[in-house]
C-alpha cells in the first residue's frame, strides 16, 4: 500500500509503488472474490436446475419458506453492508473510535442474519421435516444457503480479528490481552447467533422468554460473561498502532463482507422470491 | 482516539467523508428490496415480474459493487478482474441451465419412473 507521503496524505485508491497502481492486498481480494463468484455460480445453478425440473417427491418451497423472516434478514444484511462502508469511511479519515463502533455494528448485524438462518434451518428440519438428505430440494437448498452462511460466519470472525487489532498498543506487546479480547468477541457473537437471536425469534413467534432462559442458561451466562469482558477490554488503553495507514486492511475485509451481501441479493431473488410466482 | 489518528486528523489530509452518500445508497437498496417483496404478491403477468425481479437484483448488485465496494473510485482493472469471474460464473449458469433443460436430462415423473422400472424387470 502507499506509504504516507511527506504531506501526510494517503491515497486510498491508488498505490504508485505497484506495477498495476492497485494495492496488492486489494488486488488479491478482488481476484479471490472473482473466483468465489464461480463457486457460488455453480451452487446457484445446481439449485435452479433441480427447481426447474423437480424430481418426484420433491418438497414444495412455498409451504416451507417464511418470506417475512427472509426479507427481514435481507434488510439486516444490507444494513450491515452500510455499516461496513461507514467503517471503511471512518478509518480512511483516521477516526478509530467510529471504526470500532461500525465494525461492532457490522458484526452484530451479521449475527442477526446468522441467527435468522439458524432459526430457519432448525424450523425446516424439526417442523417442516426437510433434511439435507430426504429431498433434492433440501440438499441443494441447505448446501447453497449453508455455504453462504459459512461465508458470513467467516466474515464475522475476520471482522472480530480486525476489531481486536485496532487495540494493539503502539508500544508493542499486549499479545495475551489481544487473545483474551478475541476470545471475548468469539464467545459473545457465537452465543448471539447460535442461541440468543434464534431464541428471540422464537419469542416473537410466541415462545416464552423465561422458558428460553431456562433452556439455554449456560450459553446465555457464557454470552453475558463474554459481553462484560468485551466491554471491559474495549475501554481506551492509550496510544494504539492502528490508524489511517491500515485503511487498506479494513477495506479488504469490507470487500469480502460486501461480497457475501451481493451473493445474498442473488440468492434472495433466485431461491426465495421466484418461488412465489 | 489513538495518537497517530489524532496527528493525521490534525494535518487535515483525509479522504472526503461519504457518510451521507452511503446512507442514501442504503436507503435506495432498502426501498428496492421492499419493492421486490411486494412485486411477487401483485397480480401481474409472470414474465413481467420475473424480468422486474432480475433487473432490480442487478441494480442492487451494481450499487453495492460500484459504491460500497468502491469500484467507482478504484482503478478500472479491479472492475475488469471481478467481471471476468462474474462473466465466467454467468456463463457456467447459462450453460448448466440449458444442458439440464434438455428433454433427455429431465428427471422422470413418478409414473414414468415406475413404468421404466417395470420394463427393466
Amino acid at each position: 500500500m502507499s506509504s504516507p507521503a511527506a504531506t501526510g496524505h494517503i491515497d486510498h485508491h491508488h498505490d504508485h509503488t505497484t506495477a498495476t497502481g492497485i494495492p496488492n492486498k486489494k488486488l488479491l481480494w478482488w481476484a479471490f472474490l472473482a473466483s468465489d463468484c464461480m463457486f457460488f455460480g455453480a451452487l446457484i445453478s445446481t439449485h435452479l436446475v433441480y427447481r426447474l425440473n423437480p424430481p418426484p417427491g420433491n418438497a414444495v418451497p412455498t409451504q416451507i419458506f417464511n418470506i417475512e423472516l427472509t426479507s427481514f434478514s435481507t434488510f439486516i444484511l444490507l444494513m450491515s453492508s452500510l455499516l461496513m462502508a461507514l467503517a471503511v469511511n471512518a478509518i480512511q479519515r483516521g477516526n478509530i473510535r467510529s471504526t470500532r463502533t461500525m465494525l461492532l455494528g457490522t458484526m452484530f448485524f451479521g449475527c442477526i442474519f446468522l441467527g435468522g438462518q439458524v432459526f430457519e434451518f432448525t424450523h425446516f428440519v424439526e417442523v417442516k421435516k426437510m433434511t439435507l438428505s430426504n429431498s433434492i430440494f433440501g440438499s441443494t437448498f441447505y448446501t447453497l444457503t449453508g455455504t453462504h452462511g459459512t461465508h458470513v460466519a467467516i466474515g464475522v470472525l475476520l471482522l472480530g480479528m480486525m476489531y481486536v487489532r485496532t487495540f494493539k498498543p503502539a508500544s508493542g506487546g499486549g499479545l495475551m490481552l489481544n487473545f483474551l479480547h478475541l476470545l471475548a468477541v468469539a464467545v459473545t457473537f457465537g452465543v448471539a447467533f447460535i442461541w440468543f437471536v434464534p431464541g428471540m425469534i422464537e419469542v416473537i413467534y410466541g415462545a416464552s422468554f423465561p422458558e428460553l432462559l431456562r433452556h439455554h442458561a449456560l450459553p446465555f451466562a457464557a454470552g453475558i460473561a463474554g459481553l462484560v469482558a468485551l466491554i471491559a477490554l474495549g475501554r481506551a488503553r492509550g496510544a494504539v498502532e492502528f490508524g489511517e495507514k491500515n485503511a487498506i486492511d479494513v477495506e479488504a475485509i469490507g470487500l469480502y463482507w460486501h461480497f457475501v451481501d451481493i451473493v445474498w441479493i442473488i440468492i434472495f431473488t433466485a431461491v426465495y422470491l421466484l418461488e412465489y410466482l | 482516539m489513538s495518537a497517530p489518528a489524532t496527528t493525521a486528523a490534525a494535518a487535515g489530509h483525509h479522504e472526503p467523508s461519504k457518510f451521507h452518500f452511503y446512507i442514501q445508497i442504503a436507503m435506495i437498496l432498502s426501498v428496492i428490496t421492499g419493492v421486490e417483496v411486494v412485486l411477487v404478491y401483485l397480480p401481474i403477468v409472470k414474465w413481467f415480474v420475473v424480468t422486474a425481479l432480475c433487473t432490480l437484483s442487478a441494480v442492487k448488485f451494481m450499487f453495492v459493487i460500484f459504491f460500497f465496494m468502491h469500484l467507482r473510485w478504484d482503478k478500472v482493472f479491479c472492475t475488469i478482474l471481478f467481471f471476468i469471474g462474474l462473466v465466467l460464473a454467468g456463463g457456467t449458469m447459462w450453460a448448466l441451465l440449458h444442458i439440464f433443460g434438455a428433454d433427455a436430462a429431465k428427471p422422470l415423473t413418478a409414473a414414468a419412473l415406475e413404468t421404466a422400472r417395470l420394463a427393466v424387470a
